[in-house]
């Protein structure tokens, strides 16, 4: 299911642009600052915290276990030492958190984030394929960011599906003209491309994902068609 | 009459675009050392040199077969003659001066005084003829004339050609000539060190009939071969006198031959990394294709890695020295230039239209990145520019100064956590798609003619049997991109077809493509 809090660390140019792209995804959102001056200056409500505080406080406003953080503190060795502090604390917390590059990002997962966005390596992939694949990059870029009619979509199968048991390539795919199917995961919580041997003899189960692409009508089309949903579960995730 | 006649000839040859083009013809495949055709010309002239020289050898003892002796003495001779002449000619424009003086003294409202006119190009073609290079050029004319034997001895200026070829030479030359003042003061020390001792071993031992030395010219031949260390011990002084001079001059070889090398060794010491430079701005305008990074940042690091990865070059400019050093270590070639500066990419010595794939300002300072794209743009209003962007509120003045396309790290977060708070399983498998690392891969088939002639349809490429997906097809001609076409769809040459599947799978249907015979 999905989180409803937001829990953000660190106030600066990274907080700001993912306070601007999740904020209708939560509830609520709280920022917490390393800096008091961050507490008069924001448009936001700014909390203060110490990279030393137990953090019985959130314990009593916040359903942690519902909520996922974000470390985006500009320090590595900060933003490392608030990854470990918070998991210390919080087993079931999801937390995602910023790496300047690889070896701070390896780092942070030693420290328990279980995401991690590595700055340089995602700048540098997205500066490489716009110079060595441009058209790729431009339809990727416009279905994962929403920025045309097409998307992505993950679909789950439920009981009612009427793929279930069946065999991933006995399925003639093209009877769902308009979506793509690119990739199914099982419960391992592996994704398997379409067309990999894995995939040959997977038998479609109760809870099977499957990753779609396509316009919004044939998404909707092909939902009702297999009776399925789209569906976002964060225990569904591939780290 | 005369007068007017040369004038109109003089214009007509400084204006004729086909004259203009014959001799810049000529002078690129004598003198322009990026014309590709000026490597066969050298190896030529080289060639034939070697076979001058290799006859003269051949005569000293031997009989020459007479068609290869009038192939040296003639047939070369011809065509260093040619090429003489033509190199003369290329050195300077002789309507060029007629022209300037005519313009000159119209100007002035004076009568044209040709004789001036002639007075320059003598001129300048003299300062020519008089250069180092020109007169070996002419003296390995001369064995034309062989049959005065005295004349035959310049054959061996041939091989004082071979520096006019060999790039070696004209480097060593140009390091020692920047000691042109040290090498000058050991000259003169040494010389009269030697005089000195030659002056005194004859007056010591000239008229000793036990000694070796009889005459002035043995004295020098003497003091020479003892002053370079060499003593071959055919002279020897005999005298406590003469062995006394003999212990100073050898004390005084000892210091030249020092004061020699440690020479050689500073001057290439100092020239080393000028020496590097030229060899690698040499290297660079002969590369076809290249991104040229500005800025050897984290992000340019892994930039020029993965695109190195594909097979690119990179060249690499950066003020930062350290930042220089660091790129040469990871094996790129890097050059300690502002990206800046106009005169940085003057000395780079490239044509940014055909060899320039792509600028890549990756500096973390907006205000450089926007610097070095205006003086981009300055020099190439074609060339496309990427850059960083660090702060948002600077991205209008990074598109005012040109810059074709920005990447901001901080929008990419925002942008990364909407999607994986949205839709991490699709967001992975878009990742996953966009990883150098990963398996299965997103990739562009550009349609040929070839293709169309085989598939006129999407339904004929039969990409499934393949095990690769077909995402959509990209029409160049109407910058569209159709998802998951219907199989009627016509391919044209030109679009793209965006595929996903194993790397090795897209590669054997790529091949495929190209390869299926029509019909077949």
């Amino acid at each position: 299911m999905a989180k409803s809090t937001a829990l953000i660390f660190g106030y600066n140019k990274y907080a700001h642009e993912i306070i601007s792209n999740v904020k209708d995804k939560y509830r609520a959102i709280k920022i917490f600052s390393l800096d008091e001056t961050d507490l008069q200056n924001s448009a936001y409500e700014v909390e203060l915290f110490d990279l030393s505080d137990e953090w019985s406080d959130i314990h009593q406003d916040v359903d942690v276990d519902n909520s996922m953080a974000f470390c985006v503190l500009e320090d590595t060795a900060q933003n490392i030492f608030l990854t470990i502090s918070l998991r210390a604390h919080f087993k079931e917390l999801t937390i995602i958190a910023i790496a300047s590059n690889k070896e701070s990002a390896n780092k942070l997962k030693m420290a328990g984030a279980n995401k991690v966005i590595p700055l340089v390596e995602t700048t540098s992939d997205i500066i490489t394929n716009m110079l060595e694949k441009p058209i790729s990059n431009k339809i990727l870029h416009a279905i994962l960011y929403e920025e045309s009619d097409l998307k992505i979509a993950q679909i789950k199968i439920t009981p009612e599906s009427t793929f279930k048991d069946e065999q991933l390539t006995s399925i003639d795919w093209t009877r769902y003209n308009g979506i793509i199917v690119l990739s199914v995961m099982h419960e391992d919580m592996k994704s398997e491309f379409i067309y990999s041997s894995k995939a040959k003899h997977h038998i479609i189960r109760e809870g099977d994902i499957l990753v779609v692409v396509g316009y919004e009508a044939d998404i909707v089309e092909f939902e009702n068609k297999i009776g399925s949903k789209r569906y976002v579960n964060w225990s569904h995730w591939s780290w | 009459m005369l007068k007017r006649w040369i004038l109109d000839f003089a214009y007509y040859l400084d204006t004729s675009k086909s004259y203009q083009r014959r001799k810049r013809f000529f002078y690129d495949i004598l003198e322009n050392d990026k014309n590709r055709y000026k490597k066969y010309i050298d190896t030529f002239m080289i060639t034939l040199i070697f076979i001058s020289v290799g006859v003269l050898i051949r005569e000293v003892k031997f009989h020459v077969n007479d068609y290869l002796m009038f192939f040296s003495n003639y047939i070369i001779s011809f065509i260093f003659f040619i090429e003489y002449i033509l190199r003369l000619w290329v050195s300077s424009s002789v309507s060029k001066v007629i022209v300037n003086r005519a313009e000159h003294d119209t100007f002035l409202h004076q009568e044209v005084n040709l004789f001036k006119a002639f007075k320059e190009i003598l001129r300048v073609k003299l300062q020519y003829m008089l250069t180092p290079k020109a007169i070996i050029d002419f003296l390995a004319i001369l064995p034309f004339f062989h049959e005065l034997r005295l004349l035959r001895i310049f054959i061996l200026f041939r091989v004082f050609k071979l520096f006019r070829y060999a790039k070696s030479f004209q480097t060593l030359s140009s390091v020692l000539a920047t000691k042109k003042f040290e090498f000058l003061t050991l000259g003169i020390f040494a010389s009269v060190v030697i005089f000195v001792s030659s002056v005194l071993i004859y007056v010591m031992e000239g008229n000793n009939p036990a000694s070796p030395i009889n005459t002035f010219f043995e004295a020098i031949y003497w003091s020479i071969v003892t002053i370079s260390t060499v003593g071959y011990g055919d002279i020897t002084p005999v005298s406590h006198e003469g062995r006394f001079v003999a212990i100073l001059v050898i004390t005084a070889g000892i210091a030249v031959l020092a004061f020699t090398t440690s020479l050689f060794v500073s001057a290439f010491t100092e020239k080393l990394d000028e020496i590097r430079e030229i060899k690698t701005i040499e290297d660079v305008s002969k590369l076809k294709k290249f991104y040229l990074i500005c800025g050897y940042t984290e992000v340019a690091k892994e930039v020029a890695r993965k695109l190195s990865c594909s097979k690119n070059n990179i060249i690499i400019i950066d003020e930062n020295n350290e930042n220089i050093e660091a790129a040469k270590k990871d094996g790129y070639t890097a050059l300690n230039y502002d990206p800046g500066e106009i005169e940085s990419y003057k000395k780079l010595n490239i044509n940014m239209d055909t060899q320039v794939k792509s600028i890549l300002c990756l500096r973390e300072d907006d205000i450089k990145n926007v610097y070095a794209a205006l003086t981009i743009r300055s020099l190439n209003k074609n060339v496309f520019i990427l850059s960083l962007l660090m702060n948002d509120s600077n991205r209008k003045k990074l598109d005012f100064a040109g810059i074709n396309s920005v990447v901001y790290p901080q929008e990419l977060v925002g942008l990364i956590t909407k999607e994986l708070v949205g839709k991490p399983v699709a967001f992975e498998v878009i990742h996953e798609l966009r990883s150098e690392t990963a398996d299965v891969k997103i990739d562009e088939l550009g349609i040929t003619q070839r293709i169309v002639d085989n598939f006129t349809t999407v339904g004929d490429l039969g990409n499934i049997d393949y095990r690769v997906v077909l995402l959509g097809v990209y029409k160049h001609k109407k910058d569209r991109f159709y998802f998951n076409p219907i199989d009627s769809t016509l391919l044209d040459v030109g679009d793209y077809l965006l595929v996903v599947g194993y790397h090795n799978f897209i590669l054997e249907f790529e091949k495929y493509l190209h390869t299926k015979v029509k019909n077949g």
